[in-house]
C-alpha cells in the first residue's frame, strides 16, 4: 500500500503539471513571435497587448499595496513559505490548479442539474481570491529575495527601502516588467501564479492553521 | 523535598535563603548554577522577517504606484483603446478558461461509460493528493 502511494504521488504530480502546461501554455501568436517579419497590423496588436499588461499590473500594484496594509502579517507569513519551503509551495500550486480545472468540469457537468451553478460560482470566487492573495504574497517574496536588507545594520541604514509595502510593490514592479517580455513573460508569470496558489493553500492564507482537524477519540 | 526546612524553603526561598548551604538536593534544585553563559550579541543573530516590517515609506509606495498609472495610462493612449476595451481584453483569458472548462464538460457528457469513469478516477485522485499536501504543516519560520 505504501509503495503504491508512492508512486501514486509522483504520478498525479506529473499529471498535474502536464495539465498545467497544457493550460498555461503560450497562445498561438507568442510561439510565432519573429519581430523582422510583422507586419504593421501585428505591431498595433502587440502595443494593445503591453498596454493591457501594464494596466493588470499596475490593478496588481493596487491590489499589492490594499492587501498588504489590510493584511501585512499574514502576507509576510504566506512570503516567507514561498521562500522557505518552495518545491512545497510549487507542488502544491500545481495540483491544486490541476483540482480547480478538474472539478471546474465536475461542477460544469452538473449545471442541469441546478446545483453545478452555484458551486461552479464558489469555485471561481475561491480561486479567484487564491490567486489575488496568492500573488501578492509572491510579489512580497520576490522583493525580499531582490531588495531586502540582509543584516540587521543595512536594515538600519535603509531609509526607504524596508517594510512589507515596499517589498511587495517591488515584487510586483520586477515580476511586471518581466511580464512584459514575449513569449518568456507569460511562462514566468504563470510559474509565480503556480507559487502563489501553492503559497496561499499551505499557509491557509497567511493564517499558519490546519485545513483538517485530526481525529482523536475521547478519553474516559 | 525530604524535610520541613525544605517545605519551608519552597514557601518562602527569600526568608530561608540559608537552607541552600545545608541541603545539598536543595542547592542542586534550586542553587546556582556554574552553567557558562556568553553576553547575546543582537547583531549576530540572523534577520526575523518582521523586523522593520512595519515601515512604511509612503513616497516610494505612492511613487511607484503612480509611475505604473502613469505607463499604463499612456501606452493605452498610444494604443488607443479605452478602459472598457482594456477590461475587456484582460478577461480574454477568463472567458477562454470559461469556454475550455464548458466544452470539456459537454465532451465528459457525450463521452463513453469507461472514459467517465476514468475522469472521475482523476478528480478523487487529483484531490485526494491535494488533501495529502495540504495535511502538512507550513515550514516558514521554523525551517
Amino acid at each position: 500500500m505504501r509503495r503504491m502511494l508512492r508512486l501514486f504521488v509522483p504520478l498525479t504530480i506529473v499529471g498535474a503539471t502536464l495539465v498545467t502546461a497544457m493550460i498555461a501554455a503560450p497562445t498561438e501568436s507568442a510561439k510565432s513571435f519573429d519581430i523582422k517579419s510583422m507586419t504593421l497590423q501585428q505591431a498595433a496588436s502587440m502595443l494593445q497587448q503591453s498596454a493591457v499588461t501594464v494596466s493588470l499590473v499596475a490593478v496588481w500594484i493596487l491590489a499589492a499595496v490594499a492587501l498588504t496594509l489590510m493584511s501585512g502579517r499574514e502576507v509576510r507569513a504566506s512570503s516567507t513559505e514561498v521562500r522557505a519551503s518552495a518545491l512545497h509551495c510549487f507542488t502544491l500550486g500545481l495540483v491544486a490548479v490541476t483540482s480547480f480545472v478538474l472539478t471546474a468540469i465536475v461542477f460544469s457537468y452538473l449545471i442541469p442539474y441546478f446545483i453545478g451553478v452555484p458551486l461552479l460560482f464558489a469555485l471561481a470566487v475561491f480561486a479567484v481570491i487564491t490567486k489575488i492573495y496568492g500573488m501578492v504574497a509572491v510579489f512580497h517574496a520576490v522583493g525580499t529575495l531582490v531588495a531586502g536588507a540582509r543584516s540587521r545594520q543595512q536594515l538600519g541604514s535603509r531609509k526607504w527601502l524596508r517594510g512589507d509595502l515596499v517589498m511587495a510593490l517591488i515584487g510586483a514592479l520586477l515580476l511586471g516588467a518581466i511580464r512584459l517580455i514575449p513569449v518568456v513573460g507569460p511562462i514566468v508569470w504563470g510559474l509565480a501564479s503556480v507559487f502563489a496558489i501553492g503559497s496561499a493553500l499551505a499557509t491557509k492564507f497567511g493564517r499558519r492553521e490546519p485545513w483538517f482537524l485530526a481525529w482523536r477519540p475521547a478519553e474516559a | 523535598m525530604k524535610t520541613d526546612s525544605c517545605l519551608r524553603y519552597l514557601e518562602d526561598p527569600e526568608a530561608n535563603a540559608g537552607h541552600l548551604a545545608d541541603c545539598a538536593e536543595c542547592r542542586a534544585l534550586f542553587g546556582e548554577n556554574e552553567v557558562p553563559t556568553k553576553p547575546l550579541s543582537l547583531d549576530a543573530l540572523p534577520l526575523a522577517a518582521w523586523e522593520g516590517a512595519s515601515h512604511r515609506a509612503w513616497p516610494l509606495v505612492i511613487g511607484g504606484t503612480v509611475v505604473a498609472l502613469i505607463a499604463a495610462a499612456i501606452l493605452c493612449f498610444i494604443a488607443g483603446m479605452t478602459p472598457l476595451q482594456v477590461i475587456e481584453s484582460s478577461f480574454k483569458s477568463v472567458q477562454a478558461m470559461r469556454v475550455f472548462v464548458l466544452t470539456s464538460a459537454g465532451a465528459l457528457r457525450e463521452a463513453s461509460r469507461g472514459a467517465q469513469l476514468a475522469f472521475g478516477a482523476a478528480f478523487f485522485a487529483v484531490n485526494g493528493v491535494l488533501v495529502l499536501l495540504l495535511r502538512r504543516s507550513p515550514r516558514g519560520i521554523d525551517a
